[in-house]
């Protein structure tokens, strides 16, 4: 009777830690998050050249991310892999603009995405629209805001008072 | 032959008993700062400047670690209240500076101004211990937190107007550092200070220190001294023995307090600046656990562990930065002085002990 | 005899609880001072509160079952604190984002709080009668080695991919770690404002999950356990009860809780202070509670929230009130620091008072009855 009551405790332990570790399997899949850069120019892809439109505005969630004219980039979080943006395309100035809705799937190991999207919007390949975005080399930062909302006393738990080197 | 073999035994137990005593966190802490002294010269510290600043520190610190015996004595547990006793070395201190005494005399200023204060806080505080007996440690914390907080909003609304002490731009509000620079910084450490080579001993503060001692020492084995030992070591028992137990823990507790007061003036000759407002926060932990890497115990304190405590204490935190930089250009002396200090406290705290609790 | 049973008698007049509540009454007497004098709307102090309520209720709930335990208040909550923010840390270099990231960051802190709860929890057994002296200790001493961890084995034995959290010298934790891909998703999952009071409904719901769940596990025969050993050790000793495993116990719910606490106060805030962001918050959940009215043996629920409110609002309101009356800034904020320091020392010094009463009144008790019987046999 008890061993069988311990058994079962030990089971229920198990069966416990597994499930923690699957929620955990899932959050990774399903929180991965992304940076996904939007580049409005001009691209040469074996050959054929993209012409960039006049003005390309993103829209995320219903929410207007970027309004790109030629040569910009704008930017917008993602999280997951299947991504969906909606695109509003003036060719000309003055002229009608055009929406779209876009879906596609991220890349899991990329952090920062750049999609150009004269070439998405053309249907060339992804190598030709898909590229990682590599920040570069992190400058020397400048003192950042700590935003606390308690007290400014910076204490040093256990330490003593601050002596300089002797 | 029988009784020889006899002694051996007890000789070797006893052996056993002292190496127990002394504690394996002790015994690693001596051997990591005998590692440090080894290795200083082959890591290319200089071993006289090295020992120089430890002596230095030892004698700013120690007079502060001397301040724990007293409470450990009667029994009233470590002093985690020791910025009562440091916040009323600072009153005479500023108060001294205000008065416009310079030189060492406002040292000598400083810490009789400051003795009214260690009593009338040191008669409160110990007041307050005696009300909660058994969960004085916890207390004293917070009695230290909270004067140290309170003191901090009076350093800026007490009438001071001395200019090098306040704000210059308001007029008021006493500064976070003030310099001593023409008042009595290093005036016991130059006081027949010997240099040989780059080794330098400030003698006048390491005699003031053992003046204190002594004093300390000879208290102890007057009559009140005795009775603070009884009353640590059983308080029922020194009850019985028509011991006034509220009164010699009382006393303990302004000593303490006074002691901490001069500890400050001490710290601060040796360190040339006054450091108000959060500094004392934190100082009664690096006292506390000096003492104990001594080899005090909660309810068990002599002078003996003051000196090896804080020379132990204060060699590592000059040590470990020069040579672990040396060696392994990584400064993890922050940590590690954490990490040491709050362990040997920790031990300290789970250490089985009788009567206090 | 007789009157020795009045005073037992536990009789409660005015006065007393007066007594018993000084410390709320005396937080209301004080925000009555400072509100007017602070200037602020009553919409301003109201989303205040609620913001900070969202923030902390959690992280301070935390705090009861091990008083339940008789284990007083547990400045080791500390410790489950920092596994939050190793969890945080982690779940933010992998770019885990939003709410699974926050799961995720609970998740990894789980491990982390059981073993320090273990670690704190066999000490405190070695400590017993001084625990809240040696869990303060003990939170100083694991933020040792929490900074050993975070400043030196991240990024060397540790990996960490990236480097916008990484020092410039390639190991260790920056002193800021954002959080913004996580910031407020939790408060504004389910959005909802109610006259420009925003009310973080989610947050709301999960930290009343957790008061049903400390209400039903204060049911459980382990609660019930823990009850016992919080009232006297060697009674649930001798009632078969492991008293030195349901402590271990009780600490290790409470780490355990206080680092999910610390992923829904961090996500808040929206950004880490990796080496300061815990270093108080163990003083200030219990100042808080205190606040509202617990004391070191003794707290609810509703101690909880009315600390909360009380706690907070004299924290918003103290600084301008000090400017006011004073016409210096600073003079407000270490009067909050004082005033939350003072409190949690009145609220031990009472406890111990009462405890110290408690006992005489006992011996005394114990000496009227042996008199009692003595007369007795005398008699016969």
């Amino acid at each position: 009777m008890e061993n069988k009551k311990k058994k079962r405790m030990i089971l229920f332990r198990i069966l416990t830690v597994l499930a923690l570790i699957a929620i955990a399997g899932v959050m990774f899949i399903i929180g991965r998050g992304h940076t996904v850069y939007f580049d409005s120019k001009a691209v040469t892809y074996e050959g054929t050249t993209v012409e960039a439109p006049y003005k390309i505005e993103v829209y995320v969630k219903g929410e207007r991310v970027a309004k790109l004219y030629e040569g910009e980039r704008g930017m917008a979080g993602w999280m997951g892999q299947n991504f969906n943006m909606e695109l509003e395309i003036t060719a000309e100035k003055g002229g009608d603009s055009v929406r779209q809705a876009v879906s596609m799937t991220l890349p899991y190991n990329m952090d920062g995405i750049i999609l150009n999207i004269p070439a998405l919007l053309k249907g060339l390949p992804e190598q030709a629209y898909l590229s990682e975005f590599i920040p570069a080399a992190v400058e020397e930062e400048a003192t950042e805001e700590v935003i606390t909302d308690e007290f400014g006393i910076t204490d040093e738990p256990g330490g003593g008072a601050e002596e300089p080197a002797p | 032959m029988n009784e020889n073999t006899l002694e051996k035994r007890t000789f070797k137990e006893r052996a056993k008993e002292a190496l127990k005593d002394f504690g394996l966190p002790r015994l690693i802490i001596t051997g990591f700062l005998l590692l440090l002294f080894i290795l200083a010269p082959f890591v290319g510290a200089d071993l006289p400047t090295q020992i120089t600043n430890t002596i230095n520190r030892f004698s700013w610190n120690a007079v502060m670690v001397l301040a724990m015996v007293p409470m450990v004595h009667s029994g009233c547990g470590l002093n985690f209240g020791l910025p009562l006793g440091i916040i009323s070395g600072l009153l005479g201190a500023t108060l001294s500076l205000q008065f416009g005494f310079t030189g060492p005399l406002s040292f000598l200023m400083a810490i009789i101004i400051s003795t009214p204060f260690a009593v009338v806080l040191g008669s409160f505080y110990g007041w307050l211990l005696n009300k909660i007996k058994g969960g004085e440690m916890m207390i004293a914390t917070y009695v230290g937190f909270s004067s140290v907080s309170f003191m901090c909003m009076m350093w800026l609304l007490l009438p001071y107007n001395k200019p090098d002490m306040v704000w210059g731009m308001a007029g008021k509000g006493l500064r976070t550092t003030i310099s001593l620079e023409g008042y009595y910084s290093q005036v016991l450490a130059s006081f027949l200070q010997i240099n040989i080579g780059n080794l330098s001993i400030p003698v006048g503060a390491l005699l003031f220190f053992a003046l204190l001692a002594f004093l300390m020492w000879a208290f102890l084995h007057t009559k009140t001294g005795t009775a603070m030992t009884a009353v640590g070591s059983n308080p029922t028992f020194a009850k019985a023995a028509g011991i006034n137990v509220d009164k010699v823990r009382m006393i303990s507790v302004i000593m303490s307090t006074w002691l901490g007061a001069c500890g400050i003036l001490v710290y601060e000759q040796g360190f040339g600046f006054i450091q108000l407002y959060m500094a004392p926060f934190y100082m009664a932990l690096p006292a506390v656990s000096a003492i104990l890497i001594g080899g005090a115990s909660v309810n068990k304190a002599s002078i003996t562990n003051v000196i090896i405590g804080t020379f132990l204490f204060q060699g590592i935190v000059t040590m470990t930065p020069t040579v672990m930089n040396n060696m392994i250009h990584m400064d993890m002396s922050e940590v590690i002085r954490i990490i040491v200090s709050n362990g040997m406290i920790l031990y300290a705290l789970t250490r089985r002990t009788e009567g206090a609790k | 005899m007789n009157k020795n049973k009045v005073s037992t008698k536990p009789s409660r007049s005015i006065g007393e609880l007066l007594r018993d509540n000084s410390v709320p009454l005396m937080f209301i007497l004080i925000c009555a001072v400072c509100i007017p004098l602070s200037g602020f709307s009553p919409s301003y102090l109201l989303d205040e509160i609620i913001t900070r309520m969202g923030r902390n209720v959690f992280l301070i709930l935390s705090l009861l079952i091990p008083i339940m335990a008789g284990m007083g208040l547990n400045f080791g909550m500390t410790l489950g604190a920092m596994a939050g923010e190793i969890g945080l840390i982690l779940a933010s270099d992998w770019q885990i984002v939003g709410i699974p990231g926050m799961v995720l960051a609970m998740i990894i802190s789980i491990p982390i709080s059981m073993f320090l709860g273990f670690v704190c929890g066999t000490i405190l057994n070695m400590a017993k009668g001084r625990e809240m002296v040696t869990s303060y200790i003990i939170s100083y001493f694991i933020n040792g080695i929490y900074q050993l961890v975070v400043l030196y084995l991240m990024g060397s034995i540790i990996p960490i991919i990236h480097n916008s959290i990484k020092l410039p010298r390639g190991y260790g934790i920056r002193n800021t770690v954002s959080l913004l891909e996580m910031r407020q998703k939790l408060d504004n999952l389910i959005p909802l404002t109610i006259g420009g009071v925003k009310i973080p409904v989610a947050t709301f719901i999960v930290i009343g999950l957790l008061c049903v769940f400390i209400i039903w596990f204060s049911k459980t025969k382990l609660g019930q356990d823990m009850r016992a050993v919080g009232q006297d050790m060697q009674v649930a000793k001798d009632a078969g009860i492991n008293v030195e495993k349901t402590r271990i116990i009780s600490i290790i719910i409470s780490t355990v809780l206080a680092g999910f606490g610390m992923v829904i106060y961090l996500q808040n805030m929206g950004n880490l202070a990796t080496y300061s962001a815990h270093s108080q918050i163990g003083m200030f959940c219990i100042a808080a509670l205190l606040v509202g009215g617990a004391s070191v043996d003794k707290a609810s629920i509703g101690n909880v929230f009315l600390g909360v409110i009380l706690f907070h609002l004299m924290f918003i309101v103290a600084p301008t009130a000090g400017a006011k009356i004073t016409g210096d800034s600073m003079i407000g904020e270490y009067f909050r620091v004082f005033v939350s320091y003072a409190v949690i020392t009145v609220a031990l010094v009472m406890y111990e008072t009462k405890k110290r009463k408690a006992k005489s009144r006992a011996g005394e008790q114990l000496a009227a009855d042996q008199a009692a019987e003595e007369e007795l046999s005398e008699e016969q």
